[in-house]
């Protein structure tokens, strides 16, 4: 189920992945052999109830595990070959995180932040904080910049969360469940930001989620069922409707 | 990619900066981790200094001094084999619940902050810099702990001893041997800490990025 897309285009490529976790005695395979790629620029949905190994994929995409079998490159690099310092690179300059609890530092204001990953690109302080704060009111927030976490909503954290995972100029937003914490409004302004971001920035956004406001958006859905990618649709072919995601034939 | 490029290594200040808004943040827990280095290295400079003045007293004080100690039998309970070693029995196990204590709390941190972790590992943040963060926040408690207790020691050694020899126990002690005492309290205050946060900031270190997904704690 490869792309048609050519090779140069492909931001992720997974080819043939497979992954497989003990568990005691008993081997559990959560991948058997995933295709899967994603353009440069696209904003792609994972779905798949727990168990479907969409964590295990997602997790790869975001070079935070490794394949047993197959391979899995990010930019066209090959994640397996990369050194522990290499991968934390990577992290640091070619994707942004965003999670489902938000995760700020806790003791940090918003533009600290927002200023640690410049920090750990080794972005010298005076510029690290003109990036955050041109982030900061990107995101609608300039005028909280020295609020913590504590003194913000839930909307508000992710907001912050968004600027941080963009502060490096990611190739990839990895957002996952980025909506569950979030009310049904909050979360839609959210989506909506992502989308303006992945539009106005260039930046490809894959996000793992359960939430359909995510579908509409999205240009195109990977559905993962038992390891493997059961189908994947494109935003035209869906009739998304309240509570419920049909595919058209 | 040319990866290697632009990994950065934190200066020290930054991390330095990050560990200090750690501890403010948890000052409770902060307070309470210097407060158990403080007793123990408080125990250990008061043995070190009331020992260290008992044994000069036949060199150092007074000739009225020592007649009254010999008169009241003291000189002998003072100097009891016995004594001196339930007093290392005492010391060596008050350092070790410091020790023990050091390592729990740090411990604790590690698993409380693995979200913390994992974040700043998704960031670009280093193995190394992880084990520095940990090592600074133990060694800086253990820098106010250590000094603290050295304070308070050397205060209640003095005040026990005016007590018992009088006038005489300023000069018991001599200045050399005790700033000799205060260096050793003070490694050793610094050698607990640090030996003490080793094995956590080792564990956090060898965190994975993917925790900072976990959602349950």
């Amino acid at each position: 189920m490869i792309d048609d897309v050519t090779t140069s285009a492909q931001i992720v490529r997974a080819i043939g992945v497979r992954k497989v976790f003990r568990m005691g005695d008993e081997e559990v395979q959560a991948l058997k052999g995933v295709n899967f790629s994603v353009r440069r620029g696209e904003y792609i949905a994972l779905m798949g109830p727990s168990g479907s190994g969409k964590s295990t994929l997602f997790n790869m995409i975001g070079g935070l595990d490794k394949p047993n079998a197959g391979r899995v490159f990010i930019d066209e690099v090959d994640i397996a070959a990369l050194s522990t310092i290499e991968l934390a690179w990577l992290r640091c300059h070619k994707i942004g995180y965003i999670f489902q609890t938000f995760n700020l530092i806790p003791v940090a204001t918003a533009l600290d932040n927002v200023m640690l990953p410049l920090l750990f690109a080794d972005v010298p302080a005076t510029d690290a904080q003109d990036r955050a704060v041109e982030l900061l009111k990107k995101v609608g927030l300039g005028e909280r910049i020295f609020h913590k976490p504590v003194q913000m909503s839930g909307g508000q954290q992710q907001r912050v969360a968004v600027a941080r995972a963009l502060a490096n100029n990611p190739a990839i937003l990895l957002a996952d469940e980025p909506t569950g914490n979030l009310d049904s409004k909050t979360g839609h302004a959210i989506i909506e930001l992502m989308r303006e971001l992945n539009e106005s920035e260039g930046v490809t956004v894959i996000s793992a989620t359960h939430d359909y406001k995510m579908l509409s958006v999205s240009d195109r859905i990977a559905w993962l069922t038992d390891g493997v990618i059961e189908r994947f649709a494109k935003r035209d072919e869906l009739d998304i409707k309240e509570g419920s995601t049909d595919v058209r034939h | 990619m040319t990866p290697m490029q632009q990994i950065a290594i934190l200066p020290y200040r930054k991390v330095i900066a990050i560990a200090m808004r750690g501890l403010r943040f948890r000052l409770v827990k902060t307070f309470l981790v210097t407060c158990c280095i403080a007793l123990a290295l408080a125990f250990l400079t008061y043995i070190l200094c009331s020992n260290g003045m008992t044994a000069h007293l036949a060199d150092r004080a007074s000739d009225a001094l020592q007649q009254r100690l010999a008169r009241e039998g003291m000189l002998d309970q003072l100097k009891s084999a016995d004594k001196q070693s339930q007093t290392a029995w005492m010391l060596g196990i008050a350092l070790l619940i410091s020790f023990v204590g050091i390592v729990n709390a740090m411990l604790i941190s590690v698993t409380e902050r693995f979200r913390e972790i994992g974040t700043m590992k998704c960031l670009g943040g280093l193995d190394s810099f992880i084990v520095k963060l940990y090592l600074i926040e133990s060694l800086f408690q253990g820098v106010v702990g250590t000094v603290l207790g050295m304070v308070i020691g050397v205060i209640l050694a003095y005040v026990e001893g005016v007590g018992r020899f009088g006038g005489d126990t300023w000069n018991l002690l001599p200045p050399g041997e005790l700033a000799v005492l205060l260096v050793v309290t003070f490694g050793t205050g610094i050698v607990l800490t640090v030996a003490g946060a080793l094995y956590p900031a080792w564990r956090a270190a060898k965190m994975e990025p993917v925790d900072a997904m976990r959602s349950e704690v």
